[in-house]
């Protein structure tokens, strides 16, 4: 099966069909199978508290009303959207850097990305679907009604709609040589492979078509997500009411931790497709390295943001700012903080020493991936809750809030989601673009 | 176009809590959700403590915050300055809730017919059914269930149904009869006075300008309708005493 | 069974309406609307009406207007008419709706069915059979001695007329809640200047009040239940600059509105107070006009403490005391203190080779050593804020001024003193005499501006009384009543058990047998838990008036008759703030729920059956006469009556046309302003109705006398002193470990143990906890929120007591006390449950905690642990 055994076809160049699908597509290993089963059986237990939920009311969450009720409207389910949307940042950031920098480097991961995007959108959008009692009478009336002044109204559209949107033409776009690749094996996909290559046949001409297309939506999109992230970021900058949220430096901030989850997410990922497919020579260690130096550039920025913000928090705080701070710093909340502090820094050290060595490992770029992800996460929830429990205004007494198990099934239940969608869509069609030498 | 305000004379306030209750029972609000919410505090050190009351229902912002965060405008405000809650647009976001710097958004966390259910009493009960008709709570006032104003917008509510977000509404139902909204009519001392305050000659407006006050978190821009006179507003050393039983569902 | 399939049933269609619910959500996009549409076709067709009735919860009847929807009740607002209230409510007038719907009321007589001592097991009963087996029970014991049927009265409401008339007819005992309240004030009121009442301000007119641990935000102080004074207080404030002293060893009570906090160590007030005399003498701030002429103070003392008498004449009555002397300046020698022309207050004098001395000679003496810097040291403050009151208080009280009110000029003494429950100490009668005594060194009594007692100024029976205190040997009866223990008697129920515990030590033959208990809660509402928990066990028989299941009832009824709430008749009662005279009556605002009744149908039943209705001396006759019903609207004593005919003729009597209608529309009757001759002693048609005020309580001593002759141990009778003495409070005595005192108090949310059940008012006020200052809780290695347990210790007999709680914080309450409010502690009506305890698990009853007048006190020394 090498490129010069297969007669080429007229007037397109896609190579005959081979008897396998490349990269173990539509191939089910019993550990996949496993994979598969303990992934729905994970999202099962989410559907099931979600019911739950939908069922009682969100009294059954540890989620209540700020002020005299003591608690935390917003929590764990707001924290991981503002998470997912991050994570988001990959795939578009990626594509960005290999189609305007021609970076060719990240061409293997590029997909991966696209899918991540559009995996931790859709996630994204349920987490926040998840907080609505109502998600019907959500979608409705944001249609109906919405009111573009509201920074929440700007996050639902722009980010899922228009990104979402974006993101799926770009993943699409980018993946229709492939789906006319494949359109030509035998397989039960070739159905599924035909619709998407949609009479693409891989000329010279689509080819450039394709590359423009995809340069200028790449060139579109970056504002977007620049823009996308920022009004994450305004839900919480524009409140003058909550201490520790309002601030020049929310979206900024917002932006660059997403780049940071994104990348981090984005090698975790690639590690892992990397070792599942039969790509290794494809993913090389040069594009993690690039992935750990662009993570570490984000890094830096986004501890330098930290630094800020504690420094602001510390210089002579308002009463509730202090309270925050102290909440933050030495109080509740400092285990999370510190946590996340820790493993941001300890992420930053691994890569400056393989970037200084320029010595790269990607057990240890996996490492920092993890390392970035426990730190987003747990500066997303610092973010979302502190500022309720103890940033109130008036002399509201100190608040609590905990997580129940109905939340973290169903955030659980997301990432298990997530995790189907990504095996699945790795099981329909290469996650790895097919190479360049599979055509002319 | 009237322009409604209240004022709170901190002077008079026993922080008695009496327009908590009666906000309670004439809006037949749910357990833990306090529309009206009056703080008692302590500053200072021993000897020289003191105490202090601070009434707060929704503050009624001219520049609300809670308004513009609202993606679908369900939280709007009305002409004569009363902000309110559209229960059937509301999404329950909570948007609002975050937004308001003052914490007087209240979700409805349960279903209403379990929204009592702390309150550890059988309304439910037969003998006391055939009494109320099987309401709940048993004082509900279904006649809150109207649409109201000129903007025919159900706002008032006693259904208090699980998901959408509320708040004071300056008792809108009573406001648009004529009425003092419940919590001024009952207060005891007559530390609370409603009126229009764009007529100079109103009570209110005459109570106002009589007396120095100020505004909660004025800084922020919210503009609020409601003024506090005769006190000082909370400061960094005010800590909450006598908190009431706010937890539901535990 | 039933209940099984029910509940199967409800969790069946639960979960199908879940799955509707989540399909309409998914599937059709079902826009939930809040609106149900069944409950505004109600709203439609429901028929808006409005009912007048008074608040049934609190002591001062405030005016209520009920809004009913079909008849159902939906929200009760304040009757603006009412002086008492003026359209306003308190929050617990505005939740009683609460009550009224309450589920866990009882519904029909309850017969017990298992042993008592423990939670009650119960059968449902038909007021027929109720009523007879009370009847059964009760008969024998009337035919055998009608004072072993002992009635059991709490802090019930309205005129006490239609169950006075039932102790009457039955010839029971009757033992009040007053001893546990104030009555040692009432007591010290009445010894000294006559009036019922305990002590109160003129607020239309004063400048200066002593808050003496009056309880301002949160409940009645003297006369009211809550809201009439907090509104002429805050009046005053605002129209008179009247400034206001907390004397509390809490700030909260007065918040915001107190000029000045002195936080007084408990139990100390008595000291407190004589160095304010000693200060008020110093400074000769002193109406001598007053103490001359309306005082016992020229009154000549002897060696003996007694007065020096003018010779009985021959044709005199047996047993005429003559008329005590005083020194008249003006002629040089003695003479009756009513017709002396200027009597002497200072000095000594040689009166027959016997050296004399006027009363307020002997009052100087007394106080002498009495100094700021003597109780600076006991109650915990600095000589220098107590020289600086009494300068004010002093000053402020203006003596030699009048006012013309009403066009009567009446002495003005803008200055007064609000003490309630000061009563409730150990030396509660001799503090409250202090304080009067206060009061009086500058005239104020009866002044305007100055120290009123009742809002009208009539003498009470009791004052006369007091001028001989019966003290006769043994035996005794169970109340104590004319002991040698208690010359003085308010009736404390805790003494009862004492008693019941130990007979012989107190000289009683006979027990009770029987005990009915009507608007009265002992087991958690009294001190001490324990010693009820012993004692009613005792009884043969226990019959409970009360809407729930209450604590008492739970453990010892035999039979419990549910009583309506708000549904009922009752009054008449006062509408008076002091200023405007009127009356009101509590009409149902719907027909008593489930089988309930009211009270006064109860006892009419009730005394058909004991064979006490008719006739003479019967249940109708003692309602003619106490309510009073007179001439042709007096009840024919041979017809069962119908409770609201009885107060159409009250009305129609009272000259109301319409008679009870009346009421039906305008809720009160307005009968206009209180003439300054009625509310200033000064200016009524005798000044203070002929009463001399007792500085020197000549007769006090007298039963100190009698008691030590009859051999009552010296616990009894060390508090019977002519003056106002220090000691120390016996529960100093206890090991220092326990080194903190124990103090309780009202919220406003509560009222008493019988809102406690009303969940709306318990999310307001949250559950028991434990004041503590934050220093002690430092000291102590506690924080905010920590379970502790509170450990008493009984001075005199060693006993320690605890109960668990919470900490909570508090910066207003001095360092050495800890404070738990009252109104917890109940178990019965199931959301009673888990509030925490009742401080009165704490407290001790009997000697050292109890009064000289067999009152309560409500203090102990405690220790606290971590728990
Ligand atoms: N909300 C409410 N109102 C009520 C009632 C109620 O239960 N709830 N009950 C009604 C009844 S029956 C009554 S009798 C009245 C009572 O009315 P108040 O007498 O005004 O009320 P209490 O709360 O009993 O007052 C006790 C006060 O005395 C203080 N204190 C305790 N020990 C000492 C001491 O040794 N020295 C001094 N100086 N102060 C001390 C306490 O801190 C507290 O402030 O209220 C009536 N009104
Ligand atoms: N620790 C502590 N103890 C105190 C006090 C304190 O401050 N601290 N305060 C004291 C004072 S001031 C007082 S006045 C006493 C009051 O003591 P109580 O008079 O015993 O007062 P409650 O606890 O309200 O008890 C009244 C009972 O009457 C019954 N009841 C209620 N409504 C009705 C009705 O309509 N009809 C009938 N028949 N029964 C009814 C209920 O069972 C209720 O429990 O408590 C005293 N106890
Ligand atoms: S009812 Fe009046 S006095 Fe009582 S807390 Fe409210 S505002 Fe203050
Ligand atoms: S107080 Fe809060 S809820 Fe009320 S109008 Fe202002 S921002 Fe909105
Ligand atoms: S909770 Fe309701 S009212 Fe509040 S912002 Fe969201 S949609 Fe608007
Ligand atoms: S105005 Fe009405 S809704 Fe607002 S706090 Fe007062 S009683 Fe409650
Ligand atoms: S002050 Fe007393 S009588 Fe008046 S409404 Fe309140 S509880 Fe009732
Ligand atoms: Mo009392």
């Amino acid at each position: 099966m090498t490129a010069d055994t297969l007669p080429t076809t007229d007037p397109g160049s896609i190579r005959r069909p081979n008897e396998e699908l490349p990269q173990k597509i539509g191939q089910l290993s019993p550990s996949w199978i496993a994979f598969f089963i303990a992934m729905s059986v994970i999202t099962a237990v989410g559907i099931y508290a979600y019911l739950l939920q939908i069922n009682n009311g969100l009294i059954v969450t540890g989620l209540r009303g700020l002020g005299s009720m003591a608690g935390a409207t917003w929590g764990l389910y707001v924290a991981y959207y503002v998470y997912f949307i991050g994570v988001s940042f990959a795939g578009i950031t990626v594509a960005a850097l290999i189609r305007i920098f021609r970076i060719e480097k990240l061409e293997p991961v590029a997909r991966i990305g696209e899918l991540l995007t559009v995996v931790s959108l859709i996630l994204g959008a349920l987490a926040i679907m998840a907080d609505l009692e109502h998600p019907w009478r959500a979608i409705v009336n944001l249609f109906q009604y919405g009111r573009p002044q509201s920074p929440f109204f700007g996050t639902f559209t722009m980010v899922i709609a228009g990104y979402l949107f974006a993101s799926l033409v770009y993943l699409y776009v980018t993946s229709r040589r492939d789906a006319a690749i494949l359109a030509e094996h035998d397989s039960r996909f070739k159905g599924l492979y035909r619709i998407l290559a949609a009479g693409y046949t891989d000329t010279r001409e689509q080819r450039r078509t394709d590359r423009q297309v995809t340069f200028w939506l790449a060139i579109t999109i970056l504002p977007m997500l620049v823009i996308a992230h920022s009004t994450v970021g305004f839900v919480f900058g524009l409140q003058t009411g909550r201490p520790g949220w309002f601030g020049a430096l929310q979206a900024p901030g917002f932006v660059v931790l997403a780049g940071v989850s994104g990348i981090g997410n984005l090698i975790m990922l690639a590690a892992i497709v990397r070792s599942a497919t039969r790509t290794k020579g494809r993913i090389t260690l040069d594009a993690f390295a690039w992935l750990g130096k662009l993570l570490l550039g984000l890094l830096i920025t986004y501890l330098y943001f930290t630094a800020v913000e504690i420094l602001t928090i510390t210089y002579q705080p308002g009463a509730t700012e202090l309270n925050l701070s102290e909440a933050l710093l030495e109080g509740t909340y400092a285990w999370i903080f510190w946590g996340a502090i820790v493993a941001l820094v300890a992420a930053a050290a691994l890569l400056t020493w393989q970037a200084l060595t320029r010595r790269w490992s990607i057990t240890v770029v996996f490492a920092t991936g993890v390392l970035v992800n426990i730190g987003a996460v747990a500066k997303r929830y610092l973010i979302v809750v502190p500022s309720q429990t103890h940033g109130q205004l008036l002399p509201y007494s100190t608040g609590t809030y905990t997580p129940n198990w109905v939340e973290w099934a169903i955030i659980i239940g997301l990432f298990a989601l997530g995790a189907l969608m990504i095996g699945a869509f790795m099981k329909i069609f290469p996650i790895v673009p097919l190479e360049e030498t599979d055509s002319p | 176009m009237a322009k409604y305000a209240m004022a709170v004379d901190l002077s008079r306030c026993q922080g008695c809590r009496a327009c908590m209750e009666a906000c309670k029972i004439e809006n037949n609000t749910p357990q833990g959700v306090f529309w009206m919410y009056v703080f008692r505090t302590e500053s200072g050190e021993y000897p020289n403590t003191k105490v202090d009351f601070l009434p707060r229902p929704c503050q009624q912002c001219n520049n609300p915050p809670c308004v513009k965060v609202c993606p679908v405008g369900a939280r709007f405000q009305r002409d004569d300055g009363i902000v309110l809650t559209d229960y059937d647009r509301c999404i329950g976001c909570r948007y609002c809730e975050v937004a308001c710097p003052y914490g007087v958004n209240y979700y409805n966390w349960r279903k209403p017919e379990e929204a009592f259910a702390d309150y550890n009493v059988d309304y439910k009960d037969p003998d006391i059914a055939a009494a109320t008709g099987g309401l709940i709570p048993p004082y509900k006032n279904p006649a809150l269930d109207r649409l109201q104003g000129t903007e025919q917008r159900l706002t008032a509510g006693s259904a208090h149904n699980v998901g959408v977000m509320e708040k004071c509404t300056f008792c809108v139902q009573r406001v648009d009869k004529g009425l003092d909204p419940a919590c001024v009519d009952v207060c005891p001392v007559h530390a609370l006075h409603f009126g229009d305050i764009e007529d100079a000659n109103s009570p209110i407006s005459q109570y106002v300008n009589r007396q120095t006050g100020f505004k909660l978190l004025e800084e922020l821009g919210t503009d609020p309708s409601v003024f506090y006179l005769n006190g000082t507003p909370p400061g960094s050393d005010t800590r909450e005493i006598e908190r009431p039983l706010t937890e539901v569902g535990s | 069974m039933t209940e099984i399939t029910r509940r199967t049933f409800v969790k069946v269609s639960a979960a199908a309406a879940g799955t509707t619910a989540v399909a309409s959500k998914f599937l059709f996009g079902g826009l939930e609307t809040v609106q149900h549409t069944d409950s505004l076709l109600l709203a439609q067709q429901l028929q808006e009406d409005t009912v007048n009735t008074t608040c049934w919860i609190g002591k001062q009847d405030c005016g209520i207007v009920a809004t009913r929807l079909d008849g159902r009740v939906i929200k009760l607002e304040g009757l603006e008419a009412h002086p008492k209230n003026r359209g306003t409510l308190c929050p617990k007038g505005t939740a009683q709706i609460g009550a009224v719907y309450d589920p866990q009321r009882v519904k029909t007589p309850l017969i017990r069915t298992n042993a008592k001592g423990q939670t009650g097991e119960f059968r449902a009963a038909s007021w027929n059979e109720a009523l007879d087996l009370i009847a059964a029970k009760t008969k024998p014991v009337l035919e055998e001695n009608p004072k072993l049927f002992l009635w059991q009265k709490g802090r019930s409401k309205a005129k006490a007329f239609y169950d006075k008339a039932f102790v009457k007819a039955t010839g029971a005992t009757k033992l009040g809640h007053g001893a546990y309240c104030s009555d040692a004030g009432y007591r010290a009121a009445e010894y000294n200047l006559g009036p019922k009442g305990v002590i109160h301000p003129d607020f239309k007119e004063t400048r200066y009040l002593l808050s003496w641990g009056w309880n301002i935000t949160a409940a009645g102080g003297n006369k009211t239940c809550w809201i009439t004074w907090p509104q002429q207080m805050l009046d005053a404030k605002e129209k008179n600059g009247l400034k206001i002293v907390q004397i509390d060893p809490r700030l909260r009570p007065a918040g915001p509105h107190a000029d000045e906090w002195l936080p007084i160590k408990p139990a100390t007030d008595m000291a407190f107070a004589l160095a304010l005399c000693r200060e008020l003498i110093q400074l000769d701030y002193l109406d001598k006009p007053y103490l001359k002429k309306h005082t016992n103070s020229p009154y000549l003392v002897g060696p003996d403490g007694l007065f020096l008498r003018a010779d009985v004449p021959a044709d005199a009555e047996e047993g005429t005391v003559g008329k005590a002397l005083v020194f008249d300046l003006a002629t040089g020698g003695t003479a009756p203190f009513d017709e002396a022309e200027d009597p002497a207050l200072t000095g000594a004098y040689v009166i027959d080779d016997v050296t004399v001395k006027p009363s307020f000679q002997l009052f100087i003496e007394h106080v002498e050593g009495y100094t700021p810097e003597w109780a600076a040291d006991i109650c915990g403050t600095t000589a220098e804020r107590i020289r600086h009151i009494a300068e004010e208080f002093g000053r402020q009280a203006q003596i030699g001024s009048t006012k013309v009110v009403d066009g009567v000029e009446i002495p003005y003494r803008p200055v007064g003193i609000m003490a309630y429950h000061m009563a409730q100490q150990e030396l509660g009668f001799q503090a409250l005499r202090a304080m009067i005594t206060v009061a009086m060194l500058v005239g104020a009594p009866g002044a305007v501006g100055g120290q009123l007692v009742d809002f009208t100024w009539k003498i009470s029976s009791s004052y006369d009384k007091y001028e001989n205190l019966a003290v006769n040997e043994g035996p005794y009866d169970y109340t104590l009543g004319k002991s040698k223990f208690f010359p003085i008697n308010s009736g404390l129920p805790g003494m009862l058990a004492k008693v019941m515990q130990d007979p012989q030590k107190y000289e009683v033959e006979e027990l009770p047998k029987i005990v009915m208990l009507h608007y009265v809660n002992p087991i958690p509402s009294f001190a001490s838990t324990k010693d009820f928990l012993d004692t009613y066990g005792m009884f043969e028989f226990v019959s409970v008036l009360t809407p729930w299941l209450s604590e008492t009832a739970d453990y010892f009824a035999d039979v419990v008759l549910p009583t309506a709430t708000m549904e009922k008749y009752e009054g008449p009662s006062s509408a008076s703030d002091q200023y405007i005279d009127g009356k009101t009556i509590r009409l149902p605002v719907m027909d008593p729920l489930f089988e309930s009744r009211g009270e006064i149908e109860i006892y009419i039943d009730l005394c058909e059956r004991l064979g006490v209705l008719y006739g003479e001396g019967g249940y109708i006759e003692q309602v003619n006469k106490n309510l009073p019903l007179k001439d042709e609207f007096a009840l024919p004593l041979d017809k069962k009556p119908d409770v609201r005919d009885i107060f159409d003729r009250w009305s129609r009597m009272e000259g109301l046309e319409g008679g009870i209608e009346y009421f039906e529309k305008n809720g009160v009757w307005i009968k206009g302003p209180v003439p300054a001759t009625k509310r200033y002693g000064y200016a009524t048609e005798i000044p203070f109705g002929g009463a001399v005020h007792r500085l020197y309580g000549e007769s006090l001593l007298v039963a100190q006398n009698k008691q030590k002759e009859l051999g009552a141990d010296e616990v009894y009778w060390r508090d019977y002193t002519a003056l106002p003495t220090w000691r120390t409070p016996t529960m100093e005595a206890s090991p220092s470990e326990y080194d903190l005192y124990l103090l309780s108090y009202k919220l406003i949310e509560q009222k008493q143990m019988r809102t406690s059940m009303i969940p709306l008012l318990t999310e307001l006020s949250g559950k028991q906890r434990l004041d503590i200052n934050p220093e002690t809780a430092a000291s102590h290695g506690l924080k905010e929120g920590d379970d502790v347990v509170v450990e008493s210790h009984n001075a005199v007999t060693g006993e320690t007591r605890q109960v668990r709680t919470v900490v909570a914080l508090s910066s207003a309450i001095r360092p050495d006390t800890v404070g738990m409010p009252h109104h917890f502690g109940g178990w019965s009506p199931k959301n009673n449950k888990g509030l925490g305890p009742s401080s009165n698990e704490l407290y001790y009853t009997g000697e050292g905690y109890v009064t000289c007048t067999a009152d309560q006190s409500f203090h102990v020394k405690v220790r606290v642990l971590k728990g």
